[in-house]
């Protein structure tokens, strides 16, 4: 049974094997320049006032690099996508639309094995050609997040490992997209019985998830972390003149000893604790909102700025508990096939 | 002996039609079992319980005393060539051979390469550019070199022009004697079964109407002619298939396991086509008899 599975599947894992030796080429080729770059910009072990400016000039002299590092995250955040589409919704849907399940299911091999070889066969090397990228990707893009660490200002190539674009493609979590995507399209295409829909509803079904993940369910993985702190720079300000004063919003980008750190919400508040939504009245004269007073104005009214956010150490659990999720859904997925399969309703 | 197939009170419902209703049947091992009926009467339901593609609504079936597909042993006892004589498009020939050899612990690769090349098959063809009757002799290989003790063809011939029809009924019975395989084979058309089949199931809107033996059959009807008269008054064991009358003369095909004394008949016996013309009209009201299980040789 494996080595028809290889029969059928060779061709496509031909085709991943090429793709990833052309990325693994690309990356190789310009890899050893960025860490060149990263080696001889001195952020290594600078001191914490030159950090800053040093990062600038780095992420100055990287930017050539900009439409690589996205093209290669988008492929890794696309490569679970398109195994879900071409490898798992045919699995199925095709046999079964051209009506080769009546030979592949009339052998002496019971169909929870076939289904279990098939599974396993494709199922394992999808997670390894994700996985794979993954990691060549994590390679090449090293001195980046380096940068990062040094203490590099946040801008398209250097970001936090929390960010939904670099924790979705690094760490374990790709293992679990991979294998998620590859069982749901299974499952759909077993569902549908036809190749190009499941494909159709596969995708929508996956990006639907993976949208709702960063934005509804992870954050949810623990229960943030809750502080308040005083109001001074690295807050983006703003603000709306309106009929009742001026409004006020304060985000917060960073916060002050947690770097890493993952902020889900920020806003000001007043000594009481109760969110503030208007600049007082002492605050809002012009001279003093553009200038560095503005905040020490805001201080001394008692406003400051709550955060409620996932702490930098909090990273490996969240990719664990990610990768678990995706896991065990797509376990749940495999084990719905088996049954269906059993069902014999074709 | 245990039967090639078994069934008791065999039903399939789709959503709400029934495919296949009540069905009792004791098919003998060793025969080769033609099932006729017309289109969507059933057939292609009952050979697919057979196999255990489908699951029965109601009732029971067994295959050669198992219940079926009920594991690789099983499965391995049972060939089935489906409908539309499937293959894999992209692979070739020889791939589908490999592909036999690796799942059946039976194959016969002798038998099998000695068919492909009998039948004129390129081994490095792939299955997508064969022609239908190419294709089907591909899956009836695929079938045969399994070695099972009951081949279910389903409607293998429908696609064929009549040429190669009769050569692919010829192969088919030249491998099924070497082996003394059971088979059964469905169509919608009794002619392309006449000549092969020694067993006659004829399904019709679902239900079975008759089964048997051919030469059973074919010893038990009778058409009568003779002046008009009233069915009714026939003698017991004398059940009318089919009945037509005209003024002066009625025409009766009865089934009957006695001899005929009444001297008013004209007694001639019926081929197979027209006793299987009759059962499958619609019209005629086949008269109960009981389930014959009871398995014969």
């Amino acid at each position: 049974m494996i080595r028809l599975t290889w029969l059928q599947f060779r061709t496509q894992a031909f085709a991943a094997l090429a793709a990833m030796a052309a990325f693994a080429v690309l990356l190789a080729a310009t890899g050893p320049h960025l860490a060149s770059l990263y080696a001889a910009s001195g952020l290594s072990g600078c001191h914490v006032d030159s950090c800053q400016s040093l990062a600038g000039s780095f992420d100055a002299e990287v930017s050539t690099y900009t439409s690589l590092y996205v093209i290669s995250v988008g492929i890794i955040l696309l490569a679970p996508a398109i195994i879900g589409l071409f490898w798992g919704a045919p699995l199925i849907a095709r046999e079964l639309e051209t009506g080769t399940s009546d030979l592949a299911w009339n052998q002496s091999v019971t169909r929870t094995r076939w289904l279990a070889v098939k599974l396993t066969v494709v199922g394992l090397t999808a997670m390894a050609v994700t996985e794979a990228l993954s990691l060549m990707q994590g390679w090449w893009a090293a001195p980046l997040g380096r940068a990062v660490t040094d203490g590099a200002p946040q801008g398209p190539l250097s970001q936090d490992r929390f960010t939904q674009l670099v924790f979705a493609t690094h760490g374990i979590t790709p293992l679990g997209y991979a294998a998620f995507a590859f069982a749901l399209g299974v499952t759909v295409g077993a569902l549908i019985r036809r190749t190009i829909p499941a494909m159709a509803v596969t995708l929508a079904l996956f990006l639907a998830l993976q949208i709702a993940m960063p934005l509804w369910i992870r954050p949810h993985f623990a229960s943030p972390d809750r502080t308040v702190i005083a109001t001074a720079g690295g807050f983006e300000a703003g603000g709306a003149t309106g009929p009742g004063g001026t409004t006020l919003t304060l985000v917060a980008t960073s916060l002050p000893g947690q770097p890493g750190a993952w902020i889900l919400s920020s806003g000001p508040v007043n000594a009481a604790g109760q969110p503030v939504s208007t600049t007082p009245a002492a605050c809002d004269a012009p001279s003093i909102a553009s200038s560095p007073d503005f905040y020490g104005c805001l201080t001394s009214h008692g406003i400051r700025e709550a955060i409620s956010y996932q702490p930098a150490s909090r990273y490996w659990p969240f990719q664990w508990a990610e990768t678990g999720l995706y896991l065990a859904l797509a376990l749940a997925l495999a084990g719905y096939c088996f049954r269906r399969l059993n069902r014999r309703r074709s | 002996m245990t039967a090639a197939i078994e069934t008791r009170g065999l039903s399939k419902q789709y959503r709400r039609t029934w495919a296949l209703r009540d069905c009792t049947l004791a098919i003998p091992q060793g025969h080769v079992v033609g099932l006729v009926g017309p289109n969507g009467a059933g057939k292609t339901t009952l050979l697919r319980l057979a196999t255990g593609g489908l699951m029965a609504t109601r009732g029971t079936i067994s295959v050669l005393g198992e219940p079926p597909a009920a594991g690789p042993a099983q499965l391995a006892r049972v060939g089935f060539v489906a409908q539309d004589t499937p293959a894999y498009a992209r692979m070739r020939v020889a791939d589908h051979l490999r592909l036999g050899a690796w799942l059946n612990p039976g194959w016969d690769d002798e038998l099998a390469r000695r068919r492909i090349a009998q039948v004129g098959l390129d081994p490095r063809q792939r299955a997508g550019s064969l022609s239908g009757g190419q294709r089907a002799q591909l899956a009836l290989t695929l079938a045969l070199a399994k070695r099972p003790e009951l081949l279910l063809l389903d409607e293998p011939v429908a696609s064929l022009d009549p040429l190669a029809r009769r050569e692919f009924l010829r192969s088919l019975m030249e491998a099924v004697a070497e082996h003394s395989t059971s088979v059964v084979l469905s169509s919608h058309l009794v002619t392309d079964l006449e000549r092969v089949c020694d067993y006659l199931i004829v399904l019709v809107a679902s239900q079975v109407r008759v089964a048997g033996e051919v030469s059973e059959l074919l010893a038990t009807h009778y058409r009568l002619a003779g002046p008009r008269r009233d069915p009714g008054t026939l003698p017991a064991g004398q059940d009318v298939i089919e009945e037509s009358h005209t003024d002066k003369q009625s025409t009766l095909l009865i089934r009957t396991g006695e001899p005929i004394h009444d001297p008013a008949w004209t007694v001639t016996p019926v081929s197979m086509e027209e006793l299987v013309l009759a059962y499958m009209n619609p019209a005629n009201d086949i008269p109960a008899r009981r389930p014959q299980l009871g398995v014969a040789s």
